[in-house]
């Protein structure tokens, strides 16, 4: 399998998760508003997403997306490490690169670590109904909204999700515009726009996931 | 001027390098950064010492023979320069500088600081020319190619092979000289009747020889001295999907 296509399927995998993003930080959204219509529309949004066949595909899709670009982030890594070979004694990157282009292998394990972690604390209870039961509300949905808010007035956990939400920024911001270059989109005018749009893109996405948890902790 | 270079020795592929300091004396910042390395040279002579080996020469900045690793930046502190254009006059009187040969699997340690670059040579091989056979020199209007699209294939044609882009690169992708080799050509008319076939062509010995994968940092087109952009890398892979779909 060639180069190109291990790392087209890195690219491909990457620019769905980042349309994911979108749609999951749109939704959180709902977090920020009063406790008493927050609780009813963030409950009944998580239910209808439950219920619906073609979110089921979109996120099994969403799986494979994410165990695919791990893999193949790996393979490539490990391969590239291998051309390499001895590295310089002395190595000014910053001087010719960005300190994200460099590690992007360290942002994703982070990033790795987070998303583990994140499963455990929503989809193993709502979804596999694993860990401690999830009570339901008034409508009859499943508490979800009890779940974020418990877990978001954990001071470590405060820290820990918006903390980690900044190797999420730097990670977009290189991804997102290098997935396109990846892909063969090498209009001129274009990549200059593509380039504001993901510094654009990596801050709304890092500080929009990052506020949430400290405001809910002080609601 | 006076400064001391810390400088890469290695007597074979095979054998253990290290870095060795030497103390060089009277040097005008007028020379140019390789004529330092030959005046150092003309002392270790003197001293009955094995001189550096290291590769030069047009000294012009055209031919792509030098190139070494200076202070942690291919081709020294300058952006978008090669080693013989850097002059002494860059560095202060008692600097410290520190001289590597290019760092990649690909490009295996002959001696000190040359390295052996023969696998861009094979890819070169695979298709980075016309194989039709011209005769004498055509009509230069009998091919009307538009402004914009001979300036583009110039662009990248700029490419002096000097391998400052797999040295300066964390994964020693080749891309950036495969690229400019490719788009070259495959913008042309002259390139299009072989152009999917020389683009699969050269990708493939690409990978043959092991050069890594291209992930964007972009510190070659910072190093190159032929101010190769990124931009062409993505273009090559535009490219490669149409000779995959359409080759």
């Amino acid at each position: 399998m060639s180069l190109f296509f291990k790392k087209s399927i890195i690219a491909a995998t990457g620019l769905f998760l980042c349309i994911f993003l979108i749609v999951h930080l749109s939704a959180n959204m709902l977090l920020l508003l009063p406790e008493n219509l927050a609780r009813g529309l963030y409950n009944s949004y998580s239910t209808t997403l439950r219920e619906s066949i073609l979110i089921s595909i979109i996120a099994y899709l969403l799986y494979i997306s994410i165990i695919f670009h791990v893999i193949y982030a790996g393979i490539v890594t490990y391969k590239n490490r291998q051309s390499k070979g001895v590295r310089n004694v002395m190595n000014h990157k910053n001087e010719n690169s960005s300190w994200a282009s460099q590690n992007m292998g360290v942002l994703g394990v982070l990033i790795l670590i987070f998303i583990v972690v994140h499963l455990v604390n929503f989809w193993a209870r709502v979804k596999l109904g694993i860990g401690e039961n999830v009570k339901t509300d008034v409508a009859g949905n499943m508490d979800v909204y009890e779940v974020t808010f418990t877990l978001f007035h954990n001071i470590y956990y405060v820290i820990f999700y918006s903390i980690l939400m900044i190797p999420l920024g730097f990670h977009l911001h290189h991804g997102l515009k290098s997935a396109f270059k990846t892909l063969g989109f090498y209009h001129k005018k274009g990549l200059k726009i593509l380039a504001k749009t993901s510094l654009i893109y990596a801050v709304v996405m890092s500080v929009g996931f990052g506020i949430i948890p400290i405001i809910v902790y002080f609601k | 001027m006076k400064v001391t270079f810390k400088i890469w020795r290695q007597e074979g592929l095979e054998t253990q390098g290290a870095l060795k300091t030497y103390d060089v004396d009277r040097l005008s910042e007028d020379m140019s950064f390789l004529e330092a390395l030959d005046h150092l040279n003309e002392t270790l002579v003197l001293k009955n010492e094995k001189v550096i080996a290291f590769e030069s020469d047009c000294r012009e900045g055209i031919c792509g023979a030098c190139g070494v690793f200076i202070n942690g930046r291919a081709h020294g502190p300058h952006d978008n320069m090669s080693t013989c254009q850097l002059h002494m006059r860059s560095f202060k009187d008692g600097d410290t500088i520190v001289v590597e040969p290019w760092r990649a699997g690909t490009f295996p340690i002959v001696k000190d600081l040359v390295v052996d670059r023969s696998a861009f040579d094979r890819i070169i091989e695979q298709g980075a020319y016309i194989t039709a056979k011209t005769g004498t020199a055509a009509e230069a209007n009998a091919i009307l190619i538009p402004k914009e699209v001979a300036d583009a294939s110039m662009d990248v044609a700029a490419c002096i092979g000097c391998g400052a882009c797999v040295a300066t690169c964390k994964n020693a992708s080749a891309a950036l000289f495969v690229s400019a080799k490719i788009n070259h050509l495959n913008k042309l008319p002259q390139g299009q009747p072989e152009a999917h076939k020389r683009l699969l062509e050269m990708t493939t010995q690409m990978e043959l020889e092991n050069f890594g994968s291209c992930t964007f940092t972009a510190a070659c087109e910072v190093e190159c001295p032929a101010e190769i952009s990124i931009n062409s890398i993505a273009e090559m892979n535009a490219r490669y999907v149409k000779a995959k779909l359409f080759g």
